[in-house]
């Protein structure tokens, strides 16, 4: 299997600052993405330090098998995964730390995270930052978002359809750096040759409906074109936030001459 | 009308009014507060109004019961106070007026609606609680811990047996995969079986497996006897007793 991967970022057409990160690190295969919660600059330092953290400490973890967890590791996930779980922990605790006694300037920040190895993918996310599978087209929301509407739809105190309209779409339950401890969830899943992953922040998805994601991802081959493509539809749909994506697709991995021939000619 | 909130985690899963009759908690099915876990014992506590008090006992439970983290055999309850059975918490709550307005979400949330903004614990406690109160169909149903396992009736596998503990499970010829099959023909990664909060979904890899005989559509929640089937090998999926 070959991994195509493509990303973008973009302010958007009301805000000033961009309070998003990610970091598409191919060496690990491992895909961040992070939005940033604060006045002033703090939200993107919030951010920035999510991103950083996660990759640095998977990094670490690469080169020393023994890099120490900050998590409990459970035993119903792989050793990814509960080094992925470490990685979101210690964010949330160098935010939480950053962040120090000033209330006032209470930062935060979400994350969604993808680490891939051969068909196996672990995935960890905290907040409204989402993770989207694309399979035999159509497309799958894989995380839940830690908001409090997405909370009110699960108890059924909210449709769907309101949840979209409710004025109360930016509160979120679960973030970075709020607490000193934080909950995040961990999914593990398999990777097919033809999927495609979408990693977003909620910029797009405030924007863009998930039909005319699907139909982009769909109809664009290029990752870094279709990335390019759904931050242009949120800003052609008004922008109102910053906008990031990260696109990953899982194309077929012929290692033969052949294929190598025609990857070549490409 | 005070009353009680069975809690797991953040979910509150019943809420018992508090009436002239005591409330048993334990793990039989007939304790009115029956908690279907391992750690919580038959009869486990009682909690009953004495004197204008409301007074909790444990009944000699194996793992005791604990309020505000301390363990007690006889305490009295005050409004606010967590006691906490296995993994379980009962929030008593005394003040409790009938269901608020779901009007008192706005309160806490409304200055700048367009900013993200990140509950506290306090908040998020309170929030949640009021949406329990609010939606009629709050009550989720506590999760069973009840791992399934995986028997090869037919075909060659690595092993005999699998209990499927992990969140994913991939059945194939892939070192990745936790069901090795084997074969010259054995699909890569044939299947996969994914744990959800509400059960084991069986889902396609790079063959579509079969369940009783027919090939399944998509992610397909797996049930107590099921036989699934991948090329040659067929594995039986089932529930402990």
């Amino acid at each position: 299997m070959r991994i195509e991967v493509g990303g973008n970022t973009h302010v958007g057409r009301v805000r000033q600052n961009n309070e998003d990160a990610f970091q598409i690190e191919r060496s690990l295969n491992l895909y961040v993405l992070s939005d940033g919660i604060g006045g002033e600059e703090q939200g993107e330092v919030a951010s920035a330090l999510a991103v950083d953290t996660v990759v640095r400490h998977c990094l670490e973890s690469e080169n020393h098998r023994a890099a120490p967890l900050f998590v409990e590791p459970r035993p119903d996930l792989s050793e990814r995964t509960n080094r992925l779980m470490s990685a979101v922990t210690l964010a949330n605790r160098k935010i939480f730390e950053a962040a120090g006694s000033q209330t006032e300037h209470r930062m935060g920040a979400t994350i969604v995270a993808v680490w891939l190895q051969g068909e196996r993918l672990s995935l960890v996310h905290v907040g409204d930052s989402r993770a989207y599978l694309l399979r035999g087209g159509s497309l799958e929301q894989l995380t839940s978002d830690h908001s409090l509407v997405a909370e009110q739809v699960r108890r059924g105190v909210l449709t769907p359809q309101e949840a979209e309209t409710s004025e109360l779409q930016s509160v979120l339950i679960r973030a970075l750096g709020s607490e000193d401890r934080v909950e995040a969830d961990a999914d593990e899943h398999l990777l097919l040759e033809g999927d495609t992953l979408l990693l977003c922040s909620d910029g797009l998805t405030r924007m863009v409906t998930d039909p005319e994601i699907a139909s982009t991802l769909l109809t664009i081959e290029s990752a870094q074109l279709a990335a390019e493509h759904l931050v242009e539809l949120a800003n052609d749909y008004g922008g109102h936030d910053n906008v990031t994506v990260i696109v990953i697709r899982a194309l077929s991995g012929s290692t033969g001459l052949f294929g190598r021939l025609r990857r070549w000619g490409k | 009308m005070a009353r009680l909130l069975l809690k797991f985690d953040t979910a509150i899963l019943k809420e018992i009014p508090l009436g002239n009759r005591p409330v048993t908690i334990g793990r039989a099915p007939d304790n009115e507060v029956a908690i279907d876990n391992l750690a919580v014992s038959n009869y486990h506590a009682r909690i009953y109004g004495e004197a204008g008090r409301l007074v909790i006992e444990d009944l000699n439970s194996l793992n005791g019961t604990f309020v505000n983290d301390m363990r007690v055999e006889r305490a009295t309850l005050r409004d606010g106070d967590l006691v906490q059975v296995g993994k379980h918490q009962i929030q008593v709550d005394a003040a409790h007026d009938a269901a608020l307005p779901v009007d008192a979400w706005r309160k806490v949330a409304a200055p700048k609606v367009d900013e993200t903004m990140v509950l506290d614990t306090q908040e998020r406690r309170e929030m949640l609680r009021q949406a329990a109160v609010a939606g009629e169909r709050a009550q989720i149903s506590p999760t069973r811990v009840r791992v399934p396992t995986l028997r090869v009736i037919a075909g060659k596998t690595n092993q005999s047996e699998y209990v499927l503990s992990g969140k994913l499970t991939v059945i194939g010829r892939s070192e990745m995969a936790t069901v090795r099959l084997r074969g010259w023909f054995a699909p890569r990664v044939g299947a996969q079986i994914h744990k959800r909060d509400d059960g084991y979904y069986l889902g396609v890899g790079d063959r579509i497996p079969k369940v009783n005989g027919r090939a399944i559509n998509g992610s397909t929640l797996l049930c107590d006897g099921d036989v699934i089937e991948i090329g040659r090998v067929k594995l039986h999926f089932g529930y402990p007793a």
